[in-house]
């Protein structure tokens, strides 16, 4: 909100300086993001009067210009067409730097010279549009700085309102902030109005039925007024607010709902079926057409403003075709309510439709103002436009005591902020606010409140309000009292996260971060090779584009993408991670969410290296990583087993990851089609753990074992079999043979013409462990024995004989 | 006749000189012969010691054995240099260009939000704070009603959310991640001591917003737990994560789950307060909110505000990096540019 210094000096006349003003009002809680001086840039720009205007001789749609500042003439191209010759403008002079940043310099345009450039109100930044440049009044004295001349040695501050301040949503309630904070007086300027003797009631008749959504409803009513503009100051005021100046009915409703706060609204008295206005909800479900030209669906719970015939304005939203002011209006009711905020709000969402004035209500318009304003419009549009004033007003609500009274206790202030509240220094805040104070005893205040302050309801607003008018630099630093921080299961996940993060780091893996939301239009072109079933989709309503419809069911795609991403940034040899959520409806919770530790390989094995040696990656290399940072994380054992669940990884370099019969990962070679889908060349490998699975259960407590004292016995034995055999079932059972059997592992794979068609040659090395004396041959042998019978019965092997 | 003493040393400087000027193994043996050998001039001075007087004997055989030892040790030096020479021209130069890359996989980087959003979180751990996570799809209540956000609430437009598209469920994508704070308060009475982590998101999208990012959620409820504290907390924290010495200053503002509520401004970690686009010259960086738990918060999950009272804090992850980091735009963090992540 754009509040002027000078209007507010009107209601406040504080010895603080515009900018002083932004800083205190900014430690109060009334944010003021900028604070600008309107002369700034004005420099070099004076008032100056068209001599002659004619056609540019090489430019239709430019035109020649001759302007005097009264001294000295000067030929001006100007690209506007709204002046005439005689109109006094504002001419940028050469060397002038105006407030848009634009340098003027001497120029020639299409082959003529132009001295300076005729200003518009926007390029001065008066307004935030304009329809040509600016025209003066024609007795303005010619050549004196345009600041001089239009009164614009004044600030404009910007103002960011919280959405609990709806009272300051104006010049009148941030001057109260202001003298809140310094101790100033607000002073509220007069309203004197000259009524006539036609009372009120001869023109029209007000009733309020739905008094529950309209506590108030206040209105004057005047005639024999004549549209027209008003006065430049009031248009300037308007335009530098960012409100477009449109005739003197208008302005002055708008004038007053940025000074006051209180929105109105003027209807042409004239076109109100029976002169007559009641305040009721719609009743039923209708269309009616707004001010904009838009029909609206109308609920029958929203509050419309009627006249004889029917309805007339969605209230306190905007106001409708049928009764708005038009340039023969003649005789005007002014409407000055207030509306229950939640229902405003509650339809201007259902109608999608924000206003300057619902967005106000539904903030809270003080009720206890309603007739001021009214006056206060009447009596200001007096000053300018000649009109009769009809005897009295409407009032229905006037005499209600809107205000409310709060329990405090200045002893709870201390002990919420930490530091003593003396009852004096509450009591002058609260003199400050202009809040009446009522002493119970026993250290209980009652505080009455003034209605405009919605947002105090409580003895805890009230504990803030002594806080921020003191400042909240008055509170000490402290240091809380510690508590036993106690160790969560969280703080064990987090820190498993963490150390898998930064085991894969070490592992030249680079973390990804992902939006958790996907576009459901590539997973359903994709669905048969992503295993995506859209029956479980966790969707948006409102996704922000096409491209984050719906949440991510597991984590591949968005690797997959960034990996094709670096690829075509020539990036090479990439390992990504990424740690976040996958979603999904379940059967049993109705949806779920699920961490995952997702991972992707592809390239070479190493990077370039001078030792050279081959180095494509493979599916072991992926299960190498899952392998160890299994380990890493305390979560193994693990078994791998072959799957066909999973149909983006390619069929026989699959695997899922079990650990106690419980599948906590897969990984395995992205299938080709898909990745060819996203223009990645050659294999891909990818993993995906769910890690709060695999590290659900901790690892129980290492148990000591002796160091073996004695030397290991090494046996190796190859062995043929057929291609099926897994040989990691070989090793497991082999491992647990003999209690002396510490390790089990393959040292050497081949296929060939030598060893048979579906045939391959395995050779395994065991690692016998005496535990408690040196081995015999005998002892060696009898488990060399166990381990041949093993693979020849179990495996149906064939032990090589070299 | 000359002292013996002096003759020694005469005989230990000349014995150095020849050892340093031997070229090959079988100079350096020739030395050692005529100096220190067996029948080397100083072994000779050795065996008449035995027939000096006892003072005699003590001095002259000290310095004796003096000039042995140093001839000894300067013969055992050259003779490992002319040996290793020997080596090298025999056997080629063997040495290593230990300049040349080793071989191993390269070490990957973090994300600079992860790492970010670890650092706050482990600054809290050291503070006391213990760790809750909560879900990303969020029901309503928690979301708002819980945290004194009714519906049709003003306070509503100052998040815009996203709604999951399920409408009997009541579902959200969390907005903040404090409805951690009335997740946390339902399991457990005070004190309460926690910080929330995790991604958020809000409908929004340009070069300082994203529609997924992350916040790290603080709260503390005790018996005597005031805004004082809670000014010091968050002092010690910025302290901890900009460097000691920062200013900074807490000024009013409003969430409808604190009161009162505070905006917390650093001095501009970029101008140090001179005024830059950075700060949009005002020379403070808005860093954080915070404030007291409301007290109709606690009447959600059944604390008594008379008894108890807290606080709260909430940042965002991604404007501290952005901060760390001299990073202008928030949407480089979700490109997942090697070139970009690399950085850090």
């Amino acid at each position: 909100m754009k509040i002027l210094y000078s209007w507010l000096k009107e209601f406040v006349d504080t010895r603080l300086s515009a900018a002083e003003i932004g800083d205190a009002l900014t430690m109060a809680g009334v944010e003021v993001s900028s604070c600008r001086f309107l002369g700034e840039g004005f420099d070099n720009v004076v008032t100056a009067k068209i001599l002659a205007q004619g056609p540019h001789p090489n430019a239709d749609k430019l035109s020649l210009c001759r302007v005097t500042d009264g001294s000295r003439e000067y030929p001006i191209v100007c690209g506007a067409k709204n002046m005439q010759q005689g109109d006094v403008v504002a001419l940028a002079r050469t060397g002038a730097k105006l407030p848009n940043g634009m340098e003027i310099k001497k120029a020639k345009i299409r082959g003529e010279v132009s001295e300076g450039m005729l200003c518009s109100e926007m390029e001065l930044r008066l307004s935030e549009e304009s329809a040509g440049i600016m025209i003066l009044p024609p007795e303005t004295e010619l050549g004196k700085p345009l600041a001089d001349a239009i009164g614009l040695s004044d600030w404009l501050l910007e103002v960011e309102i919280t959405p609990n301040r709806g009272d300051c949503l104006s010049v009148l309630g941030v001057a109260r902030e202001v003298a809140a904070i310094t101790g100033e007086k607000v002073s509220v300027p007069e309203a004197p109005i000259r009524e006539s003797d036609l009372p009120i009631g001869d023109f029209a008749s007000v009733a309020v039925t739905d008094a529950d959504l309209c506590p108030r409803y206040s209105a004057r009513v005047i005639s024999d007024v004549t549209i027209a503009p008003s006065p430049d100051w009031m248009q300037r005021r308007l335009s530098l607010c960012g409100v477009r100046p449109i005739n003197n009915i208008v302005d002055i409703t708008n004038y007053i709902f940025l000074e006051l706060g209180q929105p109105m609204h003027a209807f042409d008295l004239d076109r109100l079926g029976g002169r007559k206005i009641d305040v009721k909800r719609s009743g039923i479900p209708r269309s009616y057409v707004t001010l904009d030209g838009a029909a609206r669906e109308i609920l029958p719970e929203m509050l419309l403003i009627w006249d004889g015939e029917g309805p007339v304005a969605v209230a306190g939203v905007m106001g409708g075709q049928n009764t708005e002011v038009l340039p023969s209006t003649r005789r005007v009711l002014f409407e000055s309510a207030h509306f229950a905020p939640a229902s405003i709000r509650w339809t201007s969402r259902r109608l999608g439709l924000s206003t300057e004035s619902s967005y106000r209500f539904e903030r809270g318009v003080d009720p206890g103002g309603t007739m001021y304003a009214a006056d206060r419009a009447v009596s200001l549009l007096s000053r300018f436009a000649s009109f009769a004033v009809a005897r009295g007003v409407f009032d229905v609500g006037g005499g209600t005591d809107f205000s409310r009274s709060v329990p405090f206790r200045p002893a709870r202030a201390g002990r919420i902020l930490g530091r003593e509240c003396t009852e004096e220094e509450c009591a002058d805040v609260l003199r400050r606010l202009e809040f009446p104070v009522r002493d119970e005893g026993q250290g209980r205040w009652s505080v009455t409140v003034p209605p405009h302050r919605f947002d105090i309801e409580r003895e805890i607003d009230l504990v803030e309000e002594v806080a921020r008018i003191t400042g909240y630099d008055k509170i000490p630093t402290t240091y809380p009292e510690s508590g036993a921080p106690e160790f969560s299961p969280d703080d064990r996940f987090v820190k498993i996260t963490e150390d898998a993060s930064e085991f894969l780091r070490s592992q030249g893996f680079t973390q990804a971060i992902n939006f958790s939301f996907v576009p459901e239009k590539e997973w359903r072109q994709y669905a048969h090779m992503l295993g995506f079933d859209p029956s479980d989709a966790m969707r948006l309503t409102n996704p922000i584009s096409d491209d984050t419809t719906m949440m991510r069911p597991h984590l591949l795609m968005g690797l997959l993408h960034n990996l094709a991403s670096n690829l075509r940034r020539f990036v090479e040899d990439i390992r990504l991670f990424e740690a976040g959520k996958a979603f999904g409806k379940s059967f049993t919770e109705g949806h779920f969410e699920e961490p995952r530790l997702g991972f992707v390989l592809y390239g070479r094995r190493l990077p370039e290296n001078w030792s050279g040696g081959p180095n494509a990656l493979d599916f072991f290399d992926a299960k190498g990583v899952a392998e160890s940072l299994l380990s890493f994380l305390g979560a193994s054992p693990v078994h791998f087993v072959p799957t066909v669940a999973k149909p983006f990884l390619s069929r026989g370099k699959a695997a899922e990851i079990l650990k106690d019969g419980e599948c906590v990962g897969w990984l395995g070679a992205v299938r080709r089609e898909l990745a060819a889908a996203l223009e990645i060349p050659g294999a891909v490998f990818y993993g995906e753990i769910r890690i709060g699975a695999a590290t659900r259960s901790r690892p129980p407590e290492a148990q000591y074992r002796a160091v073996p004292k004695f030397p290991p016995v090494i046996r190796d034995i190859a062995c043929i079999l057929s291609e099926q055999v897994p040989v990691g079932d070989i090793l497991s059972m082999v491992s647990v043979l003999a209690e002396e059997i510490e390790s089990a592992t393959v040292f050497d794979i081949f296929t060939g013409e030598k060893i048979g068609q579906g045939q391959k040659s395995v050779a395994i090395r065991v690692k016998i462990q005496p535990l408690d004396r040196t081995l015999t041959d005998a002892d060696v042998n009898s488990i060399h024995t166990k381990i041949v019978n093993l693979l020849e019965n179990r495996f149906g092997g064939k032990i090589r004989t070299s | 006749m000359t002292d013996p003493s002096d003759r020694l040393k005469e005989l230990q400087e000349a014995g150095l000189r020849a050892i340093s000027a031997a070229a090959s193994e079988s100079d350096l043996l020739d030395a050692k012969g005529k100096y220190f050998g067996k029948k080397g001039a100083v072994s000779e001075i050795l065996k008449t010691v035995a027939y000096l007087p006892a003072e005699e004997k003590k001095r002259i055989g000290g310095a004796a054995n003096e000039a042995r030892g140093a001839l000894e040790a300067a013969f055992n030096a050259r003779l490992d240099e002319i040996r290793e020479r020997e080596r090298l021209a025999r056997e080629g130069s063997g040495l290593l260009d230990v300049t040349l890359p080793g071989r191993s996989a390269s070490v990957g980087h973090r994300h600079p939000v992860s790492r970010t959003l670890s650092d706050i979180v482990s600054v809290f751990q050291r503070l006391g704070f213990s760790v809750r996570l909560g879900p990303e799809i969020e029901k309503d209540y928690y979301n708002f009603e819980a945290l004194n956000i009714p519906k049709d609430h003003p306070a509503r437009d100052m998040q815009d959310t996203f709604y999951m598209d399920w409408p009997e469920m009541d579902l959200v994508l969390r907005t903040h991640t404090s409805p951690i704070q009335i997740r946390t308060m339902e399991g457990m009475r005070p004190p309460v001591r926690v910080i929330a982590p995790g991604a958020v998101y809000r409908c929004d999208s340009d070069v300082t917003h994203s529609p997924m990012f992350h916040q790290v959620e603080g709260f503390a409820v005790d018996r005597s737990v005031t805004m004082a504290d809670l000014k010091g907390l968050l002092t010690e924290f910025c302290g901890m994560m900009f460097g000691p010495g920062l200013p900074l200053r807490f000024r009013p503002s409003f969430f409808p789950f604190t009161e009162p509520s505070a905006e917390v401004d650093i001095r501009c970690v970029i101008c140090r307060g001179a005024g830059c686009r950075v700060c949009k010259d005002s020379g403070w960086l808005e860093i954080l909110g915070c404030g007291m738990i409301d007290p109709s918060v606690f009447g959600f999950v059944g604390y008594d505000p008379e008894e108890y009272t807290g606080f709260a804090f909430g940042m965002g992850v991604e404007r501290i990096a952005m901060l760390r980091h001299g990073i202008n735009d928030i949407r480089l963090f979700f490109e997942n540019d090697i070139r970009f992540i690399s950085q850090f």
